[in-house]
């Protein structure tokens, strides 16, 4: 079992996702970063989706309450167990009464803690994900607090490793993101695709796990397109809206399923993973990305990855 | 009505033309419907559109297929098929599908307290309507509406047009609070709030039925394809409802 101390900014308990259900207005939720949620499970010799925590901007204090290991992965937070510095990606053995504290995100937004065997949660919807806007997953559908009890599971599981160089992401502050046109892409005004590509915008304190509102330059749709107003139309995370006001909105993991502003852009899938380490005050820029290149660059992910993680893709 | 241009165009098949497909990022393809000019809702295309989505999941290759008021979103995995694959597949599903499609037939009955506390906003459109209460009333509650959506949150329902004297711009401001099951008016649109959430909708009045209810097996009280029926009950009712 583990405790939590303190809950941080927003803690919550994430597996990969309830997929397939956004017909129903359900958005799959799961990892933000889905890819440092698979790497903190695999140090912690889990599946890939075990269900594990997920704190955004840090704050989070766990204790152990028995013997364990667990993985880290994601944004750099200067972690301690028992105020000893411990290494981000790396698996770490703990004992019976240790605590483990996050201090402040740096290089990104979300860290992920794999406890080896992973945490036991009921499932809703085939999936332990919290989605907080409907209460559901996790513990009561909300986010962690202080004096939560998490079971952890004992299925069988492969030893605790490290993950091997060259397999370790780089995050940073500045937030790299290649696209695709999305269906309204020819509604933009001619100086705003330039725009685009060329200024980067600022995540705003608007940043969590539906979406960014991006302040930068003014984006404009083109006359005809705002004369009319776009009947709602479905939506997927990793699109970047415009509404009225010229501020995009990027869709995150819990966003809505569908929208009525202009889907200008779409994030390709190998980077996805991506939209989970903006935080407020993150650089945001977007890369033109080719149509025949997307499923090469998704393909050779993949294969690099795969061989590392069973049964993992981006 | 625009559409009887359609009819003489294509007077065999179907009064629906032919979609556009256009690429959304790399995984995803959205079936676009033009709706005939003038018009903001077309119950024709609405129907398509739902028997298109039942068609195109008897195929394992999609992770997402979701249906909305003139458009489809068919999300494919990569994985298994490509882009140029993904819309010949549904080019061929949009050729083979039957004319004349009907949504499916099941209709749902839902009660509903209009106005007072459950429907703040009624004294409102009956203003603009110049209708009395029980001629809003009756206006809203005797049309049969097509479920043409879900979205926004977990079982919002996005309904067909609402009778033109109904339609109301939404709140300049969003409430911070919508109570669930609160049915509302945005523009022609007309809803039923799955969730308590923000919102900017004009409320009317509110059902007692839970859209969505984690603690049921099936969540989901309303699919997307279903019809509607509302049925006008007394507000002193609205609390024996709620079990």
């Amino acid at each position: 079992m583990i405790e939590i101390l303190n809950g941080g900014t927003q803690t919550t308990i994430q597996d990969s996702g309830r997929h397939g259900l956004r017909h129903l207005g359900m958005p799959a939720s799961g990892a933000a970063d889905k890819f440092s949620f698979a790497l903190a499970n695999w140090m912690a010799g889990n599946r890939w989706d075990a269900p594990a925590l997920e704190c955004a901007l840090g704050g989070l204090h766990i204790r152990f309450t028995s013997d364990t290991t667990f993985g880290l992965a994601g944004a750099e937070m200067w972690a301690q167990v028992n105020g000893q510095n411990i290494k981000n990606f790396t698996a770490i053995s703990v004992h019976k009464g240790d605590i483990l504290t996050l201090s402040f995100a740096r290089d990104g937004c979300r860290a992920y803690i794999a406890i080896a065997g992973g945490l036991k949660i009921p499932e809703f919807m085939a999936s332990v994900s919290t989605y907080l806007p409907a209460k559901i997953g996790g513990i009561d559908g909300r986010a962690l607090k202080a004096g939560d009890k998490l079971p952890i599971s004992h299925r069988p599981r492969e030893m605790p490793r490290s993950i091997p160089k060259g397999f370790i992401p780089n995050l940073s502050r500045h937030v790299v993101l290649r696209s695709l046109p999305a269906p309204e892409w020819d509604g933009l005004d001619k100086a705003s695709r330039r725009h685009l590509f060329v200024s980067p915008f600022h995540a705003s304190s608007a940043t969590d796990r539906m979406g960014s509102r991006l302040r930068g330059d003014k984006i404009s749709m083109s006359k005809q397109m705002t004369e009319v107003s776009m009947t709602s139309s479905p939506l997927i995370p990793g699109t970047l809206q415009v509404p009225a006001d010229g501020q995009p909105i990027l869709a995150l993991a819990d966003g809505h399923c569908t929208g009525g502003y202009p889907r200008i852009l779409q994030v390709i899938r190998a980077d996805l993973w991506l939209l989970g380490q903006i935080a407020p005050g993150s650089q945001v820029s977007f890369r033109r990305c080719l149509s025949e290149d997307a499923p090469q660059i998704l393909k050779a992910r993949n294969s690099f990855y795969n061989g590392l993680i069973d049964g993992f893709s981006f | 009505m625009p559409l009887k241009k359609n009819q003489s165009l294509n007077t065999a098949r179907n009064t629906v033309q032919d979609p556009h497909l256009l690429d959304y990022g790399d995984s995803s393809v959205l079936i676009h419907y033009d709706l005939p000019a003038g018009t903001h809702y077309s119950a024709d295309i609405n129907n398509t559109i739902h028997a298109l989505a039942q068609a195109l999941r008897t195929s394992q290759n999609w992770l997402e297929i979701v249906p909305a008021y003139d458009s489809l979103l068919c999300q494919f995995d990569m994985s298994k098929i490509t882009l140029s694959a993904a819309k010949s597949s549904i080019k061929k599903h949009i050729k083979n599908l039957k004319p004349k499609p009907k949504s499916t037939q099941n209709v749902i009955e839902i009660p509903v307290a209009y106005g007072g506390a459950h429907g703040p906003d009624i004294d409102a459109i009956q203003k603009t309507s110049k209708l009395s209460h029980k001629a809003l009333v009756k206006l809203h509650a005797e049309t049969l509406y097509n479920v043409c959506m879900l979205g926004f949150i977990p079982g919002f329902s996005f309904l067909s047009e609402a009778p033109e004297p109904l339609h109301h711009p939404r709140h300049a401001t969003p409430r911070a609070h919508v109570p669930a099951g609160s049915i509302g008016i945005a523009g022609w649109q007309t809803g039923i709030y799955g969730l308590d959430s923000p919102g900017g909708w004009q409320i009317i009045g509110r059902t007692p039925l839970k859209l969505f209810d984690p603690s049921r097996e099936d969540p989901f009280l309303i699919k997307a394809g279903d019809k509607i029926q509302f049925i006008p009950i007394d507000a002193k009712f609205f609390d024996g409802f709620s079990v």
